[in-house]
């Protein structure tokens, strides 16, 4: 057998999933998109530029996502950064494994019970009712973009922690010395050695988190109590109760347009961060 | 303990069920989840023996589709002891899920409860089973008030057999209302975004919340004009800042005290003012939806034996008793009215006066079909 | 420093305490404390449909994670060898599955797949011989699979290519040099290497199977996964039940976790 006829063989079941479960179902969103509503739901099929016209009526459903998923990513960073510096740099390496399960341990718990938790955490019986007691009254949680976004960081914050810890902990210990030895101030040696180091870690922390809340459904349904509606939100409306199958497959497309933009761009411009960053390390 | 009554004839039963309410219980005693359990377990093993199902093997499932706070726990407990079959319970929020599930496909559903106006669609969809009634020897036809039966029978055939009926109302918690309840959908929605501004609720569910902003101004709960519809989407909109929450599940809210105001379901509201006395259930004066849901069967269900087995089992007078005092909605069925205690027959949120219900209206077949209600919900969420 | 991790870690904890403490409520509301019990323990331990779920994710877990895992290897090992088109063709699918959003995953695959096995199931019922029931083609177990399958493979393909890519090339070659069939080479150069990386995207990837929610929402067809009963479970008022479900699913993992240490230890030791 040929290297190359062994290589298509390697590539056939993967191959053919990628077609039956991706390339088919993405086109049938495409045609779907360009369809009309049946009159009791479901699709007839038509070449209109109906669905994406009306698009304009879910502008709320995508503000709130672009503004939500990345002040999600940003807060879940900012909380998450810190955690994995210590972890990393500060804890004794006999604590650091169990210390770093602990932040996965979580994770392993279905987000949906979790965010359970939540409803009553953040309900009149939860936080507000502490609060009410030491005197702050009338504080309602639940139910707000508060309540979504501390949904978002909790169930994230994991998957921040992870890859930063990785890229700070392989950071050389001896360079941070050598920058204090050098007389550099603590936050300077923070600023020009060990943050441009772990930019690898923050983008991929990052990059996780975003694509999974562009696509969010579950925190904004059990915490937003249908007030804050996500793209995700409004496609599970579309699908599965006015059943409208044309114009739910045009917020789809425009969703995973949005996406390839946001991304291409990211990662544009962690690219140019990953060449500044071989300035630093030249310098 | 559940061996030893095990031969006590139903007349016994129903006696001795009337003993335990004569005596010196309240009702909210007698409702409460001790008082049934102890009744539970001795109709569960009346109910034991295989008399009363289907005869032969019905497997060891069946799964139903229905609605929130909406069955007696223990007669689920009770079916599975006397058949072997597990049943397992999907809530829905709205009949369109429900449709929407469906024509999906492949929804697993052995049993759904549809509401009154879907049937058609359902028939016209060819997503529903027409029933063989040999299959069902608890269902008694001409027991059944004609006004919430008839809706189960398209074009003379049986496509389902009615569950129970009712209204939707508001729920009101009073104590933030300086004690006083309200009457109408128009006060429903100024003091939602007033005195109640963040307190209220409306269902995820078009056809009672754009149904409920259509009687604000005294249009029609079914209209489909779309004049009409644009003036309660504008007062959705304006609403939407001061609402709660959007949900079909509200029972949660009230109780823990998060939420003071909501569109209700008269069960719902039996049960919350049961429990927790200052919370009123109350119909809009305007009008309002009159309903009656169904048990049917869908074309796809895998378990049909078992399907029909739990639907006679539930249309059994004393299991659909128990029911109605575990959910709270009056039944069309006057064999099981006759085993209901004089305080549920008297009470009124599950029997409301004439007068009160005069104006309210069954949901209209268009109303579920419409592209115009169903995008102006699912714009009103996404606003 | 240490005060704020300790902040961090108690704001990751409460909420779980919360869930495990809820689990012993002898009442009937997830969210009122009445009285110790382990009852909701028993309830969920013989509550068929809850095992069934748990059944059917696991299954779905375990086979989408290891077809991924073989699958995605594969492909990763033959892409090494290939440039081009296929290359490019191949490298924008695995780009596109892991970055499409899971909930746009499980709608295209919902309406892709019934509008397809709307048009087969007729012709495949006129093909099939009269006399046999003919398949039918529906969402289900299968389907379910296939999805998780698809981009968990795609990111098997990344983290594999990562450790291929990183391999000394001179390795492979010396092996062909001395006559290894590239099947031993394979066997016992190459895999040996990228072993760690495979295990690593099968955790991964059974992880993800196992929690996922959205796809299995709307591929899974008449399946009931866990997070689909539990998530039809908090829509009709939580009992207890689920919360003593989540902590005993968090106690297995505890576990399965603690053994698979203690494992790594004794045999690194016999190693030493």
């Amino acid at each position: 057998m040929t290297q190359q006829a062994r290589n298509w063989l390697l590539l056939a079941p993967a191959g053919t999933l990628f077609l039956v479960m991706l390339i088919i179902p993405l086109t049938v969103v495409l045609i779907f998109s360009f369809g009309e509503r049946a009159p009791s739901g479901g699709v007839v099929p038509a070449f209109t530029f109906e669905q994406y016209a009306n698009l304009p009526a879910r502008w709320t459903a995508f503000k709130n996502t672009m503004t939500l998923a990345p002040v999600g990513t940003l807060s879940a960073l900012i909380i998450a950064y810190p955690l994995a510096y210590f972890l990393a740099v500060k804890v004794d390496s006999k604590w650091k494994t169990i210390l770093l399960v602990m932040v996965i341990v979580p994770f392993w718990t279905s987000i949906l019970i979790r965010s359970y938790a939540w409803i009553f955490l953040l309900g009149g019986r939860g936080i507000p009712m502490v609060l009410d007691w030491i005197g702050i009254e009338g504080v309602r949680l639940i139910n707000t973009p508060f309540a979504v976004l501390m949904g978002i960081i909790y169930g994230y914050l994991p998957l921040m922690v992870f890859p930063i810890f990785v890229s700070l902990d392989r950071l050389d210990k001896q360079l941070l010395e050598a920058s204090s030895d050098l007389g550099a101030k603590p936050w300077r040696t923070f600023l020009q050695v060990t943050l441009p180091l772990s930019i690898p870690g923050i983008a991929t922390g990052c990059m996780l988190v975003f694509i999974l809340l562009m696509g969010e459904y579950l925190i904004p349904a059990l915490l937003g109590g249908g007030k804050v509606f996500f793209v995700g939100n409004a496609l599970v409306d579309l699908f599965l109760q006015s059943r409208n199958w044309a114009y739910g497959s045009a917020v789809a497309v425009a969703l995973i347009v949005v996406m390839l933009i946001t991304i291409t761009f990211y990662m544009r411009l962690i690219g140019r961060l990953g060449t500044s960053r071989d300035d630093v390390s030249i310098m | 303990m559940t061996k030893q009554i095990d031969h006590i004839s139903k007349k016994k039963f129903i006696e001795e069920l009337e003993r335990y309410r004569k005596g010196s219980i309240t009702r909210r005693h007698f409702m409460n989840i001790t008082g049934l359990g102890a009744a539970t377990a001795v109709l569960g093993a009346t109910m034991s023996g295989p008399q009363a199902f289907a005869a032969g093997d019905i497997g060891d499932r069946v799964v139903l589709a229905t609605w929130p706070n909406y069955h007696d726990e223990s007669n689920f407990e009770a079916f599975t002891e006397a058949t072997g079959a597990h049943v397992q319970v999907n809530v829905f929020g709205s009949n369109e899920e429900m449709l929407a599930k469906l024509q999906a496909g492949g929804s697993g559903w052995d049993v759904y409860v549809p509401t009154n106006y879907t049937i058609t669609t359902y028939v016209d969809e060819g997503l529903i089973e027409p029933l063989d009634t040999a299959k069902l020897p608890n269902y008694d036809a001409s027991a059944f008030d004609a006004r919430y039966a008839e809706a189960g029978s398209v074009g003379g055939k049986l496509y389902a057999v009615p569950k129970n009926w009712g209204s939707t109302g508001m729920a009101i918690n009073t104590a933030h209302n300086g004690g006083k309840a309200i009457s109408s959908w128009k006060e429903f929605f100024d003091i939602s975004r007033d005195s109640f501004s963040g307190r209220s609720m409306v269902h995820d569910y078009q056809l009672t919340t754009i149904g409920s902003a259509l009687n604000y101004y005294g249009y029609s709960f079914n209209s489909v004009d779309e004049s009409e519809l644009a003036d309660a989407e504008k007062l959705l909109i304006d609403v939407k800042p001061h609402l709660f929450a959007i949900t079909s599940d509200y029972q949660p809210s009230m109780r823990n005290g998060d939420a003071w105001l909501t569109i209700c379901w008269s069960g719902d509201g039996k049960q919350l003012n049961t429990d927790i006395p200052e919370i009123h259930y109350v119909l809009g004066s305007e009008g309002g939806e009159i309903w009656s849901d169904y048990y049917a069967i869908p074309k796809s269900a895998p378990h049909k034996e078992a399907a029909y087995a739990l639907i006679n089992f539930l249309l059994d007078p004393n299991v659909n008793a128990k029911e109605v005092l575990a959910h709270g909605y009056p039944t069309a069925d006057s064999n099981t009215y006759k085993l209901l205690p004089d305080s549920i027959k008297n009470d009124p949120i599950l029997f409301p006066a004439k007068e009160l219900l005069s104006p309210l209206e069954f949901g209209a077949a268009v109303t579920m079909t419409d592209p115009n209600r169903a995008e102006l919900m699912a714009r009103f969420k996404s606003a | 420093m240490r005060i704020y991790a300790t902040c961090v870690y108690l704001f990751l904890y409460t909420p779980i305490a919360i869930i495990a403490l809820f689990s012993f409520s002898a009442g009937r509301h997830a969210s009122q404390f009445q009285g110790f019990s382990i009852k909701w323990y028993g309830k969920a331990l013989s509550n068929p449909f809850v095992m069934d779920a748990l059944e059917t994710s696991l299954m779905v877990a375990v086979a989408s994670a290891f077809l991924a895992s073989v699958f995605g290897t594969m492909a990763a090992v033959a892409l090494q060898g290939i440039k081009g088109l296929v290359r490019t063709v191949f490298d924008s699918l695995i780009y596109v599955a892991v970055m499409i959003p899971g909930i746009v995953i499980g709608i295209a695959t919902l309406i892709g797949l019934v509008t397809v096995f709307d048009q087969l199931n007729p012709l495949v019922s006129t093909l099939w011989p009269t006399g046999f029931t003919p398949p039918k083609l529906h969402m289900g177990m299968g389907t379910l699979i296939a999805a998780h399958t698809v981009f968990l493979m795609a990111l098997v393909v990344i983290i594999v290519r990562a450790k291929l890519v990183g391999m000394d090339r001179a390795l492979t070659e010396a092996s062909s040099d001395l006559y290894a069939t590239p099947m031993r080479t394979f066997q016992q150069v190459t895999l040996p290497i990228i072993f760690p990386a495979i295990l690593a995207g099968f955790l991964l990837s059974f992880t993800f199977s196992f929690d996922d929610f959205i796809i299995a929402f709307f591929v899974a067809g008449s399946e009931t996964t866990l997070p689909i009963y539990i998530f039809s479970s908090i829509r009709r008022g939580v009992t207890p039940e689920i919360n003593a479900i989540g902590t005993m699913v968090l106690g297995v993992s505890l576990l399965m976790l603690i053994t698979a240490q203690l494992l790594l230890q004794t045999g690194g030791k016999k190693n030493k």
